[in-house]
């Protein structure tokens, strides 16, 4: 059965005076270990379709299943609890906590889920081995380059054991060489764990390694291509 | 924000210790040199003051020196006299009283500023005028001298040389002696230096004559001169001006009062509260008599210690106020500045409960945080200038005019501290309720979309 299933999705906002339709008629599904790039121009949908996989904003019309839970049955603090529990999230500026430690910004979903302490830091430790930065368990992010922060932004998605990880445009701020690195790290976490990945992305170095694109145009799905 | 509540702590705490020490000494003084803790009169006298209201004073010594919880007691002649110089009259209470006795239950004696406090040998009867008295009745004279001049010669050396013709010269009124002041000086310095060089020169016409008038028993005036042998100083400028003192034996005589009689017996007690239930033991044992303890004489005392809870509570409430707006402030701009990271936050999985709990923490460690920096500080002033005093002496005047010294003394008690201190931590944790209500209401969405 695939990890994630979207069925007949609409996205209408009706903020302003004009109604924009974000996202129509979307059918999709994810198996479990995809690597997987949705593309398209700006505009397109491809963050309000992460969005509303992800659990942070709610379709206008149809509805999505991750594992066996459709996320329209879960409402505030129980669609909360499935997101810690279930999404791994990484964005485009990391958003990791400035007083923290790199190990730290790791522990810190661990804690949220109610991990033991000394587990926690087990664990942190290992995920910041796996992206490489085994030795900068105690740097606080200022010290860290882009590259070295997305890639604990990736660790801190991992340590929450999640079914699979959202990125939204994670390479947008990183230079050449750091989006090179970063992709490697996770097609290789992709293909040795099993982790299953679903990005948002312009960047093409991104694309060529994806191993299923997504193409969006106007909120609607104008291809969907196994490489 | 620790620095705010620092501050605001200090701030409370320090007006609150200052009123208390302002209150705790304009009571210390009263009880101290104006009405003692007790006093006991015939109860007619306390009616009209008549000068023949009297009782024995023998009645009540004997049963004050038995009572446990007494440190002293003198009885006084009192009468309402006016008294005249040769320049000038003015209405005055007199007191005649026992030297040593009343030493032991007046500060007075201690509060001369010039002479003695009617002690030695004279023909003529001694008084003992308050310095506003003496001001109002013109034994005062202002005189210059070398020693005078040079002191201020520290603070503008150019002024020695203008005032130089003034020394040595004698003036009788303020008035004149500020003419010739201002005729010698340039307009800055006579504006900033007149009224100081003034107060500096001041000496009083010791042993010059007061004549007194007042009324007899027998319902007659009968006027008798005393001379001047002591100037003293209080913090209550009123008082000075309306008291004086004259030896007991010559006013009797003057007054034609039988010796062994007194219309007022002061007492001084161990303490405040024991001076209540001295009060109460004596009214029970000379019924004849009325025994008022300090908080029935002068209520207007009793009540300053309320009052000055009361006023140091709403210096307290604004200085929080104030400080309340602070809290709001810094927290607001720090969930501003951070509306990424919540955002960021709750999208991983962190619910608006939690989010919540953490910005209120925060505050609370805060104000903690500030209120120990914040008492820490506020112990260590209070401590120092609880021994030195702040001096007020710019505005004694008013002060004392008031009945408050102008240098006070802050104190503050533990419960103080520990009230100021939970007001603040409790201003702490409602100042951040909107701030904390603001970070619940954001959408991790539209968050982390935030430049």
């Amino acid at each position: 059965m695939a990890i994630i299933e979207v069925v007949n999705v609409d996205k209408i906002y009706n903020d302003s005076e004009v109604k924009v339709t974000a996202l129509s008629n979307i059918n999709l599904k994810v198996e479990k270990g995809e690597f997987t790039a949705i593309v398209g121009p700006s505009g397109s949908g491809k963050t309000t379709l992460l969005n509303l996989i992800g659990g942070l904003d709610s379709p206008t019309n149809g509805k999505i299943r991750v594992g066996d839970v459709w996320l329209n049955e879960l409402k505030g603090s129980k669609l909360i609890d499935f997101r810690l529990r279930n999404i791994g999230f990484v964005f485009q500026s990391y958003n990791l906590i400035p007083v923290l430690t790199a190990g730290e910004n790791v522990e810190l979903i661990m804690q949220l889920q109610g991990v033991p302490a000394k587990l926690r830091k087990q664990v942190s430790a290992d995920m910041l081995g796996k992206v490489g930065l085994a030795d900068r368990f105690a740097s606080r992010p200022a010290k860290l380059s882009g590259g070295q922060q997305q890639r604990v932004a990736v660790a801190r998605a991992l340590a929450s054991k999640p079914q699979f990880i959202l990125a939204d445009e994670p390479t947008a701020n990183l230079d050449g060489k750091s989006a090179e690195n970063l992709l490697q790290i996770m097609e290789h976490l992709n293909r040795t764990e099993g982790v299953t990945f679903i990005f948002s992305t312009h960047d093409q170095r991104v694309v060529n390694r994806a191993r299923r694109v997504i193409l969006l145009e106007d909120g609607k799905v104008k291809s969907d291509i196994l490489q | 924000m620790v620095v705010a509540v620092a501050l605001g702590l200090w701030g409370g705490v320090t007006a609150m210790a200052l009123i208390n020490g302002w209150v705790k000494q304009r009571i210390a003084d009263s009880i101290q040199n104006e009405i003692s803790h007790i006093q006991i009169h015939n109860p007619e006298f306390l009616l009209n003051e008549e000068v023949d209201k009297t009782f024995s004073f023998d009645s009540v010594a004997a049963t004050l020196n038995s009572t446990p919880g007494i440190v002293g007691f003198s009885g006084r002649l009192k009468v309402f006299a006016m008294a005249q110089t040769d320049r000038a009259n003015s209405g005055l209470v007199v007191l005649g009283v026992k030297p040593s006795s009343e030493r032991s239950v007046s500060g007075i004696p201690n509060k001369l500023i010039m002479g003695s406090f009617l002690e030695g040998d004279f023909t003529t009867p001694s008084i003992v005028l308050g310095k506003k008295a003496a001001e109002e009745l013109k034994l005062v004279s202002y005189q210059l001298t070398d020693s005078i001049a040079q002191k201020f010669s520290i603070v503008e050396p150019k002024l020695v040389e203008q005032i130089q013709p003034l020394v040595g010269k004698r003036y009788r009124s303020r008035s004149s002696f500020m003419n010739d002041l201002r005729a010698e000086l340039e307009p800055k310095l006579f504006n900033h230096y007149s009224e100081s060089i003034a107060d500096s020169c001041i000496s009083f016409r010791l042993n010059g004559p007061v004549v007194l008038t007042f009324q007899t028993p027998a319902g007659e005036l009968h006027s008798a001169m005393f001379r001047v042998r002591g100037i003293y100083r209080t913090s209550n400028t009123a008082f000075d001006a309306r008291m004086a003192y004259v030896n007991f034996d010559n006013l009797a005589t003057a007054a034609s009062i039988n010796p062994n009689h007194v219309h007022e017996v002061a007492i001084l007690c161990k303490g405040n509260t024991d001076a209540v239930n001295v009060a109460k033991t004596l009214s029970a044992t000379h019924q004849n008599l009325k025994v008022r303890s300090w908080d029935e004489i002068s209520p207007e005392i009793a009540l300053y210690a309320a009052f000055g809870d009361f006023m140091g509570m709403i210096y307290v409430v604004i200085i929080l106020f104030a400080l309340a707006f602070g809290i709001i402030n810094t927290m607001m701009m720090s969930v501003l500045e951070r509306y990424r990271e919540f955002g960021m936050l709750m999208a991983i999985g962190m619910n608006r409960l939690r989010v919540f709990s953490m910005i209120m923490m925060e505050s609370v460690f805060l104000t903690l945080t500030g209120g120990v920096v914040g008492i820490a500080f506020s112990t260590v002033f209070i401590k120092i200038f609880a021994r030195t005093g702040i001096d007020f002496s710019m505005w004694a005047e008013g002060f004392e005019a008031i009945g408050y010294s102008s240098v006070v003394y802050p104190e503050i008690t533990i419960s103080n501290y520990v009230l100021i201190t939970m007001l603040v931590v409790a201003t702490g944790i409602l100042a951040s309720l909107w701030p904390a209500r603001r970070a619940l209401k954001l959408n991790p969405m539209q968050a982390l979309r935030v430049e």
